[in-house]
Protein backbone atom coordinates (compact mmCIF):
# COMPACT_ATOMS: atom_id res chain seq x y z
CA UNK A 1 0.00 0.00 0.00
CA UNK A 2 1.30 3.81 -0.95
CA UNK A 3 2.51 5.30 2.22
CA UNK A 4 1.04 8.30 1.83
CA UNK A 5 -1.94 6.51 1.67
CA UNK A 6 -1.77 4.85 5.06
CA UNK A 7 -0.83 8.35 6.15
CA UNK A 8 -3.69 9.85 5.16
CA UNK A 9 -5.96 7.17 7.18
CA UNK A 10 -4.49 8.08 10.00
CA UNK A 11 -4.11 12.11 9.72
CA UNK A 12 -7.95 12.00 9.43
CA UNK A 13 -8.38 9.94 12.22
CA UNK A 14 -5.73 12.45 14.09
CA UNK A 15 -8.07 15.23 14.31
CA UNK A 16 -9.55 14.57 17.71
CA UNK A 17 -5.95 15.13 19.36
CA UNK A 18 -5.48 18.43 18.47
CA UNK A 19 -5.70 21.54 20.61
CA UNK A 20 -9.17 23.09 20.57
CA UNK A 21 -9.09 26.88 21.12
CA UNK A 22 -12.20 29.05 22.53
CA UNK A 23 -13.93 31.82 21.22
CA UNK A 24 -12.38 34.44 23.45
CA UNK A 25 -8.93 33.21 22.56
CA UNK A 26 -9.02 33.44 19.01
CA UNK A 27 -11.13 36.72 19.43
CA UNK A 28 -7.94 38.24 21.51
CA UNK A 29 -5.69 37.31 18.85
CA UNK A 30 -6.96 39.36 16.34
CA UNK A 31 -5.88 42.72 17.67
CA UNK A 32 -2.27 41.29 17.61
CA UNK A 33 0.39 42.70 15.99
CA UNK A 34 1.61 40.56 12.85
CA UNK A 35 5.06 39.51 12.73
CA UNK A 36 5.22 38.58 9.09
CA UNK A 37 8.18 39.19 6.66
CA UNK A 38 5.53 41.64 4.81
CA UNK A 39 5.57 43.66 8.13
CA UNK A 40 9.18 43.69 8.73
CA UNK A 41 10.50 44.34 5.04
CA UNK A 42 7.63 47.82 5.16
CA UNK A 43 9.37 48.26 8.65
CA UNK A 44 12.75 48.44 7.88
CA UNK A 45 11.53 49.88 4.39
CA UNK A 46 10.29 53.34 6.27
CA UNK A 47 13.44 53.61 8.18
CA UNK A 48 15.90 53.37 5.25
CA UNK A 49 13.53 56.01 3.66
CA UNK A 50 13.50 58.62 6.53
CA UNK A 51 16.33 57.68 8.66
CA UNK A 52 19.33 59.29 6.77
CA UNK A 53 16.77 62.58 5.78
CA UNK A 54 16.08 62.70 9.76
CA UNK A 55 19.79 63.04 10.15
CA UNK A 56 20.17 66.44 8.34
CA UNK A 57 17.61 67.58 10.96
CA UNK A 58 20.44 67.20 13.99
CA UNK A 59 22.07 70.58 14.71
CA UNK A 60 25.68 69.02 14.06
CA UNK A 61 24.80 68.05 10.27
CA UNK A 62 23.37 71.53 9.60
CA UNK A 63 26.82 73.63 10.24
CA UNK A 64 29.09 70.48 8.39
CA UNK A 65 26.66 71.20 5.31
CA UNK A 66 28.17 74.91 5.32
CA UNK A 67 31.17 72.80 4.35
CA UNK A 68 29.89 72.50 0.61
CA UNK A 69 29.47 76.29 0.32
CA UNK A 70 33.11 76.76 1.36
CA UNK A 71 34.37 74.29 -0.61
CA UNK A 72 32.64 75.84 -3.62
CA UNK A 73 30.45 73.28 -4.41
CA UNK A 74 27.26 74.47 -3.21
CA UNK A 75 25.10 74.89 -6.13
CA UNK A 76 26.45 71.58 -7.40
CA UNK A 77 25.13 69.67 -4.42
CA UNK A 78 21.97 71.72 -3.90
CA UNK A 79 21.36 70.54 -7.64
CA UNK A 80 21.89 67.04 -6.67
CA UNK A 81 19.96 66.88 -3.84
CA UNK A 82 17.11 67.84 -5.49
CA UNK A 83 17.35 65.36 -8.06
CA UNK A 84 17.84 62.90 -5.13
CA UNK A 85 15.01 63.46 -3.11
CA UNK A 86 12.55 63.48 -6.58
CA UNK A 87 13.97 60.03 -7.26
CA UNK A 88 13.35 59.08 -3.49
CA UNK A 89 9.93 60.11 -3.84
CA UNK A 90 9.11 58.43 -7.06
CA UNK A 91 10.96 55.45 -4.87
CA UNK A 92 8.12 55.26 -2.12
CA UNK A 93 5.10 55.92 -4.41
CA UNK A 94 6.94 52.76 -6.40
CA UNK A 95 7.53 51.08 -3.30
CA UNK A 96 3.97 51.59 -1.81
CA UNK A 97 1.94 50.19 -5.16
CA UNK A 98 4.00 47.31 -4.78
CA UNK A 99 3.38 46.76 -1.34
CA UNK A 100 -0.18 47.58 -1.98
CA UNK A 101 -0.38 44.55 -4.06
CA UNK A 102 1.20 41.81 -1.85
CA UNK A 103 -2.24 39.54 -0.65
CA UNK A 104 -2.59 36.31 0.97
CA UNK A 105 -5.21 35.58 -1.14
CA UNK A 106 -2.87 35.18 -4.00
CA UNK A 107 -1.61 31.75 -4.76
CA UNK A 108 1.56 30.68 -3.50
CA UNK A 109 4.09 32.02 -6.29
CA UNK A 110 2.21 34.89 -7.07
CA UNK A 111 2.52 36.14 -3.47
CA UNK A 112 5.97 35.28 -3.57
CA UNK A 113 6.84 37.14 -6.47
CA UNK A 114 4.83 40.38 -5.39
CA UNK A 115 6.74 40.17 -1.98
CA UNK A 116 10.50 39.88 -4.17
CA UNK A 117 9.40 42.75 -6.50
CA UNK A 118 8.47 44.78 -3.74
CA UNK A 119 11.67 43.75 -1.75
CA UNK A 120 13.27 45.06 -5.35
CA UNK A 121 12.24 47.75 -5.42
CA UNK A 122 14.06 48.98 -1.45
CA UNK A 123 16.90 47.03 -2.75
CA UNK A 124 17.14 49.45 -6.03
CA UNK A 125 16.88 52.44 -3.71
CA UNK A 126 19.53 51.07 -1.31
CA UNK A 127 21.65 51.05 -4.53
CA UNK A 128 20.87 54.77 -5.47
CA UNK A 129 20.79 55.71 -2.11
CA UNK A 130 24.18 54.18 -1.60
CA UNK A 131 25.55 55.44 -5.11
CA UNK A 132 23.96 59.13 -4.66
CA UNK A 133 26.39 58.90 -0.80
CA UNK A 134 29.25 58.01 -2.59
CA UNK A 135 29.01 60.54 -5.14
CA UNK A 136 28.55 62.92 -2.26
CA UNK A 137 31.69 62.01 -0.97
CA UNK A 138 33.53 61.83 -4.29
CA UNK A 139 32.23 65.70 -4.87
CA UNK A 140 33.74 66.45 -1.64
CA UNK A 141 37.19 64.85 -2.28
CA UNK A 142 37.16 67.07 -5.64
CA UNK A 143 36.04 69.82 -3.74
CA UNK A 144 38.92 69.79 -1.04
CA UNK A 145 41.45 68.88 -4.14
CA UNK A 146 40.44 72.11 -5.90
CA UNK A 147 40.56 74.12 -3.15
CA UNK A 148 43.61 76.07 -1.97
CA UNK A 149 42.41 77.13 1.23
CA UNK A 150 41.73 74.11 2.83
CA UNK A 151 42.34 76.02 6.64
CA UNK A 152 39.64 78.12 6.25
CA UNK A 153 37.16 75.71 5.34
CA UNK A 154 38.53 73.07 8.46
CA UNK A 155 39.75 75.78 11.49
CA UNK A 156 40.56 72.68 13.58
CA UNK A 157 43.95 71.57 10.73
CA UNK A 158 44.79 75.18 11.43
CA UNK A 159 46.86 74.99 14.62
CA UNK A 160 48.61 72.24 13.75
CA UNK A 161 52.56 72.11 12.92
CA UNK A 162 51.80 70.86 9.34
CA UNK A 163 52.07 72.35 5.69
CA UNK A 164 49.13 72.90 3.89
CA UNK A 165 50.25 70.39 1.04
CA UNK A 166 50.40 67.78 4.04
CA UNK A 167 47.24 68.95 5.16
CA UNK A 168 45.26 68.57 2.07
CA UNK A 169 46.83 65.04 1.25
CA UNK A 170 45.86 63.63 4.83
CA UNK A 171 42.76 64.97 4.45
CA UNK A 172 41.80 63.88 0.68
CA UNK A 173 43.19 59.89 1.97
CA UNK A 174 41.11 60.34 5.24
CA UNK A 175 38.06 61.05 3.16
CA UNK A 176 38.46 59.15 0.41
CA UNK A 177 38.90 56.02 2.60
CA UNK A 178 36.14 56.91 5.02
CA UNK A 179 33.98 57.10 1.56
CA UNK A 180 34.71 53.44 0.72
CA UNK A 181 34.15 52.67 4.44
CA UNK A 182 30.81 53.74 4.28
CA UNK A 183 29.37 52.73 1.49
CA UNK A 184 30.82 49.06 2.08
CA UNK A 185 29.11 48.99 5.74
CA UNK A 186 26.50 50.35 4.87
CA UNK A 187 25.98 48.06 2.05
CA UNK A 188 26.79 45.17 4.09
CA UNK A 189 24.45 45.69 6.76
CA UNK A 190 21.37 46.33 4.48
CA UNK A 191 22.39 42.97 2.10
CA UNK A 192 23.06 40.98 5.27
CA UNK A 193 19.79 42.24 6.57
CA UNK A 194 17.08 41.50 3.94
CA UNK A 195 19.74 38.18 3.29
CA UNK A 196 18.39 36.45 6.21
CA UNK A 197 15.04 38.26 6.52
CA UNK A 198 14.20 36.70 2.67
CA UNK A 199 16.30 33.46 3.02
CA UNK A 200 13.41 30.82 3.53
CA UNK A 201 11.25 32.91 1.11
CA UNK A 202 13.67 32.73 -1.99
CA UNK A 203 14.67 28.51 -1.33
CA UNK A 204 10.77 28.20 -1.75
CA UNK A 205 10.59 30.72 -4.74
CA UNK A 206 13.27 28.79 -6.33
CA UNK A 207 11.78 25.26 -5.34
CA UNK A 208 8.23 26.36 -7.05
CA UNK A 209 9.79 28.08 -10.65
CA UNK A 210 12.24 24.96 -10.79
CA UNK A 211 9.24 23.10 -11.19
CA UNK A 212 8.33 24.99 -14.21
CA UNK A 213 11.49 24.21 -16.36
CA UNK B 1 -21.37 46.05 11.31
CA UNK B 2 -17.41 45.71 12.77
CA UNK B 3 -18.83 43.84 15.11
CA UNK B 4 -20.86 41.66 13.78
CA UNK B 5 -18.14 41.04 11.33
CA UNK B 6 -15.46 40.15 14.15
CA UNK B 7 -18.42 37.86 15.67
CA UNK B 8 -19.12 36.29 12.21
CA UNK B 9 -15.62 35.66 11.54
CA UNK B 10 -14.36 33.87 15.09
CA UNK B 11 -17.39 32.16 14.91
CA UNK B 12 -16.17 30.46 11.48
CA UNK B 13 -12.62 30.18 12.80
CA UNK B 14 -13.16 28.54 15.82
CA UNK B 15 -15.03 25.69 14.03
CA UNK B 16 -12.49 25.48 11.51
CA UNK B 17 -9.56 25.51 14.07
CA UNK B 18 -8.50 22.45 12.81
CA UNK B 19 -7.24 23.40 9.66
CA UNK B 20 -5.03 25.97 11.17
CA UNK B 21 -3.72 23.78 13.87
CA UNK B 22 -3.12 20.77 11.20
CA UNK B 23 -1.06 23.63 9.54
CA UNK B 24 1.19 24.44 12.34
CA UNK B 25 1.63 21.15 13.45
CA UNK B 26 3.15 20.25 10.44
CA UNK B 27 4.98 23.62 10.16
CA UNK B 28 6.32 24.26 13.86
CA UNK B 29 7.97 21.77 16.22
CA UNK B 30 7.20 22.83 19.74
CA UNK B 31 4.13 24.00 21.42
CA UNK B 32 5.15 27.88 21.48
CA UNK B 33 6.12 28.02 17.75
CA UNK B 34 2.34 26.08 17.29
CA UNK B 35 1.00 28.85 18.96
CA UNK B 36 3.01 31.79 17.16
CA UNK B 37 2.01 30.43 14.15
CA UNK B 38 -1.63 29.80 14.74
CA UNK B 39 -1.62 33.68 15.93
CA UNK B 40 -0.40 34.87 13.06
CA UNK B 41 -2.29 32.80 10.56
CA UNK B 42 -5.32 34.31 12.83
CA UNK B 43 -4.26 37.82 11.71
CA UNK B 44 -3.47 36.93 8.12
CA UNK B 45 -7.25 35.52 8.11
CA UNK B 46 -8.51 38.41 9.58
CA UNK B 47 -6.63 40.65 7.62
CA UNK B 48 -7.95 39.04 4.68
CA UNK B 49 -11.60 38.73 5.68
CA UNK B 50 -13.23 41.42 4.25
CA UNK B 51 -12.31 40.05 1.08
CA UNK B 52 -13.62 37.08 1.46
CA UNK B 53 -16.86 37.49 -0.26
CA UNK B 54 -18.51 33.40 0.19
CA UNK B 55 -17.33 32.34 -3.38
CA UNK B 56 -16.13 29.94 -1.96
CA UNK B 57 -16.24 27.91 1.31
CA UNK B 58 -14.68 29.46 4.16
CA UNK B 59 -12.05 26.41 4.89
CA UNK B 60 -11.15 26.17 1.35
CA UNK B 61 -10.21 30.00 1.86
CA UNK B 62 -8.59 29.50 4.88
CA UNK B 63 -6.19 27.03 3.25
CA UNK B 64 -4.95 29.22 0.93
CA UNK B 65 -4.44 32.13 3.85
CA UNK B 66 -2.73 29.23 6.40
CA UNK B 67 -0.18 28.02 3.76
CA UNK B 68 0.56 30.99 2.53
CA UNK B 69 1.39 32.70 5.83
CA UNK B 70 3.40 29.41 7.12
CA UNK B 71 5.35 28.84 3.38
CA UNK B 72 5.94 32.95 2.60
CA UNK B 73 5.09 35.69 5.44
CA UNK B 74 5.55 33.40 8.79
CA UNK B 75 10.00 34.46 9.95
CA UNK B 76 11.25 31.35 10.18
CA UNK B 77 13.94 32.20 13.01
CA UNK B 78 11.04 32.21 15.36
CA UNK B 79 10.74 28.55 14.66
CA UNK B 80 12.51 26.25 16.52
CA UNK B 81 13.43 23.79 13.35
CA UNK B 82 15.74 21.28 13.32
CA UNK B 83 17.42 21.94 10.71
CA UNK B 84 18.62 17.72 10.29
CA UNK B 85 20.18 17.25 6.67
CA UNK B 86 18.10 14.56 4.26
CA UNK B 87 21.62 11.99 5.19
CA UNK B 88 21.09 12.17 8.61
CA UNK B 89 17.19 11.14 8.57
CA UNK B 90 18.31 8.35 6.17
CA UNK B 91 20.97 7.29 8.62
CA UNK B 92 18.79 7.56 11.63
CA UNK B 93 16.06 5.09 10.18
CA UNK B 94 17.74 2.14 9.64
CA UNK B 95 15.60 -0.78 7.37
CA UNK B 96 14.81 -3.07 9.90
CA UNK B 97 13.05 -0.42 12.09
CA UNK B 98 10.19 -0.61 8.95
CA UNK B 99 8.70 -3.44 9.73
CA UNK B 100 7.53 -2.77 12.61
CA UNK B 101 4.22 -2.39 13.71
CA UNK B 102 2.02 0.06 11.59
CA UNK B 103 2.25 2.62 14.43
CA UNK B 104 5.92 2.28 14.27
CA UNK B 105 6.09 3.11 10.58
CA UNK B 106 3.69 6.00 11.18
CA UNK B 107 5.50 7.51 13.24
CA UNK B 108 8.85 6.93 10.77
CA UNK B 109 6.53 8.66 8.33
CA UNK B 110 5.03 11.93 10.59
CA UNK B 111 8.84 12.09 11.14
CA UNK B 112 10.25 11.94 7.43
CA UNK B 113 6.99 14.51 6.47
CA UNK B 114 8.65 17.01 8.87
CA UNK B 115 11.85 16.84 7.54
CA UNK B 116 10.66 18.05 3.83
CA UNK B 117 10.64 21.18 2.66
CA UNK B 118 8.23 23.91 3.42
CA UNK B 119 6.44 23.66 -0.58
CA UNK B 120 6.69 19.95 -0.37
CA UNK B 121 4.93 20.21 3.33
CA UNK B 122 2.04 22.26 1.43
CA UNK B 123 1.82 19.75 -1.11
CA UNK B 124 1.66 16.51 0.98
CA UNK B 125 -0.80 18.84 3.55
CA UNK B 126 -3.14 19.41 0.54
CA UNK B 127 -3.00 15.56 -0.22
CA UNK B 128 -3.82 14.45 3.30
CA UNK B 129 -6.66 16.78 3.40
CA UNK B 130 -8.09 14.85 0.06
CA UNK B 131 -7.78 17.99 -1.81
CA UNK B 132 -7.49 17.32 -6.04
CA UNK B 133 -4.58 18.33 -7.84
CA UNK B 134 -6.56 21.01 -9.22
CA UNK B 135 -6.61 22.48 -5.80
CA UNK B 136 -3.42 22.08 -5.11
CA UNK B 137 -2.41 23.30 -8.19
CA UNK B 138 -4.59 26.42 -7.90
CA UNK B 139 -3.12 27.30 -3.86
CA UNK B 140 0.43 26.74 -5.19
CA UNK B 141 0.44 28.47 -8.16
CA UNK B 142 1.69 25.59 -10.21
CA UNK B 143 0.15 23.65 -13.24
CA UNK B 144 -1.86 20.50 -12.65
CA UNK B 145 1.07 18.43 -14.53
CA UNK B 146 3.78 20.13 -12.34
CA UNK B 147 1.64 19.24 -9.21
CA UNK B 148 1.70 15.53 -9.99
CA UNK B 149 5.13 15.51 -10.60
CA UNK B 150 6.35 16.90 -7.77
CA UNK B 151 4.22 14.48 -5.64
CA UNK B 152 5.43 11.50 -7.25
CA UNK B 153 8.94 12.80 -6.57
CA UNK B 154 7.80 13.54 -2.74
CA UNK B 155 6.55 9.61 -2.69
CA UNK B 156 9.66 8.87 -3.72
CA UNK B 157 12.10 11.03 -2.14
CA UNK B 158 9.50 9.32 1.71
CA UNK B 159 10.15 5.96 0.41
CA UNK B 160 14.28 6.35 0.41
CA UNK B 161 13.46 7.86 3.72
CA UNK B 162 11.78 5.25 4.76
CA UNK B 163 13.76 2.54 3.04
CA UNK B 164 17.19 3.40 2.79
Amino acid sequence: MDELELLKKDWQKKEEHLPKLSYSEIHKMLWKKSSSIVKWILTISILEFTVPHLLYLLPGMKDSMDIYDKLGIKSLSTGLWVIGYAITFYFIFLFYKRYKEISTLDNAKNLMEKIIKTRKTVKYYIIFGLSFLFLTCVMIVVGIYLNDHLSDVFPSGNNENISPEKFKSILLWTMSIFSVVLVAVMGLIYFLLYGLLLKSLNRNYKELKQLEI
Amino acid sequence: MNKELEHQFVTELENNQNIVHKVCTLYTNDRDAHNDLFQEITIQLWRAYPKFRGESKFSTWMYRVALNTAITLYRKSKRTIKTQNYDSVIFRIKADEYDATEEEQLKLMYQAVKQLGDIEKALVFLYLEDKDYREISETLGITEVNARVKMNRIKKKLRTILNP
